[in-house]
């Protein structure tokens, strides 16, 4: 038993921030010029949105998971495992959508419960699965994106896109410190444990409370620390990065072009 | 006699008012010397380097680079002449990718696109490190985070380069290469000033010691005249090296040449080559 929960602890590791940071380094399509991919995720995403149709969810989906195990080198598992969170969200949210509340009983199916009832109509549980089916697939064209893109190179995109420097300043750090904000607060708290700082509920809780504080403490000091490094090496108030040329390829506009069309044709055909 | 490239005048630094962390520092560097700032923690060391690199201004005193003094417009200047590796190299590393992170430097420096990418190529390759350009800095070992930060100075072509201990949390392989990146570069006329703790490597690599001690400079001279004088050892709580106590005890009992002050194993088996064994 206690094996098993010391396993579970590890997966939670694995998944989350750090492994979106993983898959993008090593994905297939990284070197793909960033402002085409946010262009394209963002088209895609409205082009869901307003289009407005199962059939062109369901496209998005299946297309869009394809690029994402095939293109960004996710296993079929693992990125099952990163779509459940979201689903879960989708489908819990859709829920308040599908149930109704009534005084009296209505709909196809309802339940009895003291005073009042809860009831579903089948009109209301299709509404609920075409919501949910253009959620996830908004949200499989932004996870192209998010798998295939560092944080670093989204902010060079939107920089280029004349976003405040300020932003994108800002997005730079807060990407660079989360690792090193991460990497303390995991020393730290391995330390805590090695002394049993996680012997009861009480002390868990102390512990946390205490490493948090460290944390302000030296996240301060250390960005004293890194202002110097900065300016040592001629940091003059203003970032600049070196980006690499990542030319357009000739076939990746016809592509989305022709992405486009399908989903309008998708579109267009339904209810023929 | 070699020409002078960076001389401090009287320099004090104080964190807080009434705390010198250094007090009237004197000091002057001559082109392509290799020195090792030596002195307990605390002792004012990195303290030193960071006025030195511009990046803290002394309260106090004077810093010449070239013969013309720095002023309060000059200190950017002076990074550019000075580089400067952190001991920590977490604390340099501020881009998303190895590579951004090595052209950091010369991109601030204003260069052109082409000059910063034949930079970039070249401090990659001279740390050996064309296999991790695409790889984020976070991912990286703490000896290829080392390599990296080093990249970095490489890269800005600096006259002279400040090391705060280097060695420092290093496996055996990558204080090696650090050795051998470090006496490359003085071969090619870099001027080095290395902060250590570490006697034996300083007596075997320097040519001359700066020894620190509460914010001061207890002493300053050629490597073997410092590291003879025992009461001032004691005073810095410095060791004396492992080689020299060897070469001085072989040396009472008659078994090496007088005089010759071997650095490295090498050299002391030479020496010992000259003379008999009595038994």
């Amino acid at each position: 038993m206690k094996k098993l929960n010391v396993l579970r602890r590890r997966r939670k590791h694995v998944h989350g921030m750090a492994s979106m940071d993983f898959y993008a380094c090593q994905s297939g399509i990284r070197h793909w010029n960033g402002s085409y991919k946010v262009f394209s995720a963002v088209l895609i995403l409205a082009l869901c949105l307003i289009l407005d149709r199962p059939r062109v969810s369901v496209f998005i989906i299946c297309s869009m998971g394809l690029l994402n195990m095939a293109g960004n080198r996710v296993s079929p598992g693992n990125y099952l495992r990163l779509l459940k969170i979201p689903a879960a969200f989708a489908v819990m949210g859709s829920a308040a959508l599908m149930i109704g509340i009534s005084a009296e009983p209505a709909g196809d199916f309802q339940i009895s419960l003291p005073w009042f009832w809860l009831y579903v109509t089948e009109e209301g549980m299709v509404h609920a699965l075409e919501v949910v089916l253009k959620a996830m697939g908004a949200l499989s064209a932004m996870f192209v994106l998010a798998l295939s893109t560092p944080a670093g190179e989204l902010a060079a995109v939107l920089r280029k896109a004349r976003l405040p420097g300020v932003v994108t300043e800002l997005m730079y750090m807060v990407y660079r410190f989360i690792f090193i904000l991460a990497e303390v607060h995991r020393t730290m708290r391995n330390a805590a444990v090695s002394r049993l700082g996680d012997v009861d509920f009480k002390t868990s809780c102390s512990t946390f409370g205490q490493i948090g504080g460290n944390l302000l403490i030296l996240s301060l000091k250390k960005a004293n620390t890194y202002y110097d490094a900065m300016v040592s090496r001629g940091y003059e108030g203003e970032f600049c990065f070196w980006e690499e040329e990542k030319p357009v390829k000739a076939w990746q506009i016809p592509a989305l072009v022709g992405y486009v069309m399908i989903l309008v044709f998708c579109r267009l055909t339904e209810g023929l | 006699m070699r020409e002078e490239i960076l001389r401090v005048h009287h320099l004090t630094y104080e964190y807080q008012p009434g705390c010198p962390a250094i007090e009237e520092i004197s000091l002057s560097v001559a082109r392509g010397e290799k020195i090792a700032v030596m002195g307990s923690n605390g002792a004012g060391k990195s303290t030193f380097f960071l006025t030195l690199n511009g990046v803290l201004t002394a309260q106090k005193g004077e810093i010449y680079y070239q013969g013309k003094q720095i002023d309060r417009r000059g200190f950017r200047e002076l990074r550019r002449h000075v580089g400067f590796v952190f001991q920590d190299a977490d604390h340099q590393m501020i881009a998303s990718t190895v590579e951004a992170e090595v052209a950091f430097g010369p991109v601030n420096l204003k260069l052109s696109r082409e000059e910063v990418k034949e930079r970039l190529d070249q401090a990659l390759e001279y740390m050996n490190l064309q296999s991790y350009r695409k790889r984020p800095p976070h991912d990286l070992s703490g000896g290829e985070k080392k390599r990296v930060s080093i990249a970095d100075i490489i890269a800005m072509k600096t006259e002279i380069i400040l090391f705060d201990e280097p060695a420092a949390a290093l496996d055996p392989l990558h204080v090696k290469i650090l050795e051998q990146v470090l006496s490359d570069l003085s071969r090619e006329g870099k001027t080095l000033l290395i902060s250590t703790h570490d006697v034996d490597f300083a007596y075997r690599w320097a040519e001359r010691i700066v020894v620190f001690d509460q914010g001061k400079i207890l002493a300053d001279g050629e490597t073997k005249e410092v590291f003879l004088q025992e009461p001032l050892l004691r005073q810095a709580h410095l060791k004396k090296p492992e080689m020299l106590m060897i070469y001085e005890a072989l040396r009472e009992r008659g078994l090496v040449r007088k005089g010759s002050y071997p650095r490295e194993a090498g050299e002391l088996a030479d020496c010992i080559g000259g003379t008999k064994n009595d038994e």
